[in-house]
């Protein structure tokens, strides 16, 4: 997945070497499952890297603007993401108000 | 994810679009999932000290500023209790402080660089605080509706309150295709959202980027170039129609107009014939070299 390791030179309006300064890889999108990472029309998708299941290493979670849900990729502790979830609250799909 | 309410257990925090509430007119609320060893709560809107709901005070001649709330919780001034940085609709920021007791101030202060609020370009703030360029203090990153990621440094001279410049160009915006969008995109679209960690454990600060996308595919069986010609032959009778309607416009009520409005409700539909467009977000990784 992360494969290209060509210099992305950021836009950056500051002199060299200001809080502005770095050089990223070319960007990869996100596959769990194999699969590319993709939420709910219309999209919207807003991530969150953190440890959800307490196992010590960091999940991905994201946000979708239909109906709020939110999804959950499980490291799988190789360097892969399990397929997706929705997030569970209270033995239900976590559905936040507010958003549709 | 946060421990909001410091009971060993990360909660998720959430921002929202606006709530359904007539008397109080539109507000983007704060929900929280408070975490527990049995797994997450339903969300809660999280409340302020007057035990109200948490909401960007402004008028209703305002909307944009109290709607699509995006929160992040942390120690905005180094006090030891978590502080709510919040964007919103039009762009700007506002600070909820956190008190003694763990709960927030109800009224909100703009975030302000140069006197001015922090604004970024475009709308949909998108706050996220993190010590990017390492001098020890918070910078703020955010996302925003026309893509990109964007940096405002935090120049205060001492960690008490974070004094910001305004935002620069982190990673630039690669624009928002309304229709005909990439086949296979290679980097964000428009309305960008992030998180920033160090992904990879190399030491180095990355970045993750949601976005709204418009992807392209082809009906079964029909190739790229197929669609196109079909494409180019559909333009061609959608401009005809068109001229069509612009000559009979004068009476809209007529049956000469409305046969050619519906002609041309039925010729937009055909496009689904050779060109499928869906809606969807992405998440991309920006690796910091």
């Amino acid at each position: 997945m992360m494969t290209t390791r060509r210099l992305l030179m950021v836009a950056c309006m500051s002199v060299a070497g200001g809080a502005c300064a770095a050089d990223f890889a070319d960007p990869v999108r996100m596959e769990a499952g194999g699969e590319p990472i993709k939420v709910e029309a219309p999209g919207y998708a807003a991530p969150c890297w953190d440890d959800i299941d307490g196992d010590g290493d960091k999940d991905l979670l994201v946000g979708q603007f239909r109906d709020g849900k939110i999804h959950v990729f499980r490291n799988q502790g190789d360097g892969t993401l399990a397929a997706g979830e929705f997030l569970q609250a209270e033995g239900e799909t976590a559905i936040v108000p507010g958003v549709w | 994810m946060v421990d909001l309410n410091n009971d060993g257990f990360n909660d998720i925090l959430s921002g929202s679009y606006s709530w359904n509430n007539r008397e109080r007119g539109m507000a983007g609320t704060f929900q929280v999932l408070y975490g527990g060893d049995d797994g997450f709560k339903k969300p809660v809107d999280l409340t302020g000290t007057d035990d109200d709901v948490l909401i960007i005070p402004a008028g209703d001649d305002n909307i944009t500023e109290k709607i699509c709330t995006r929160p992040t919780a942390v120690d905005w001034d180094g006090d030891g209790d978590l502080d709510l940085v919040v964007g919103n609709f039009s762009g700007t920021f506002y600070l909820f402080k956190g008190e003694s007791n763990g709960g927030f101030a109800p009224e909100p202060e703009p975030i302000l660089a140069n006197d001015a609020p922090l604004r970024i370009p475009g709308a949909h703030s998108d706050p996220f605080l993190v010590d990017w360029d390492g001098d020890g203090d918070l910078d703020l990153l955010s996302g925003s509706s026309q893509g990109g990621v964007y940096l405002a440094e935090n120049t205060a001279d001492t960690k008490s309150a974070p004094v910001y410049a305004a935002f620069e160009t982190l990673i630039e915006p690669n624009g928002y295709p309304q229709a005909g969008g990439a086949d296979t995109p290679n980097a964000p679209a428009g309305s960008t959202r992030i998180w920033v960690d160090d992904i990879n454990g190399d030491g180095k600060l990355d970045l993750l980027v949601g976005d709204t996308a418009r992807i392209v595919t082809y009906p079964e069986g029909m190739t790229r170039e197929q669609s196109q010609t079909l494409q180019a032959e559909w333009d061609k009778t959608t401009q005809t129609i068109i001229a069509e309607l612009q000559a009979a416009q004068e009476d809209p009520q007529s049956e000469a107009y409305q046969e050619i409005m519906q002609r041309y409700q039925a010729h937009y539909q055909s496009r689904s014939e050779f060109i499928l467009e869906e809606s969807t977000g992405f998440v991309w990784l920006y690796l910091q070299q």
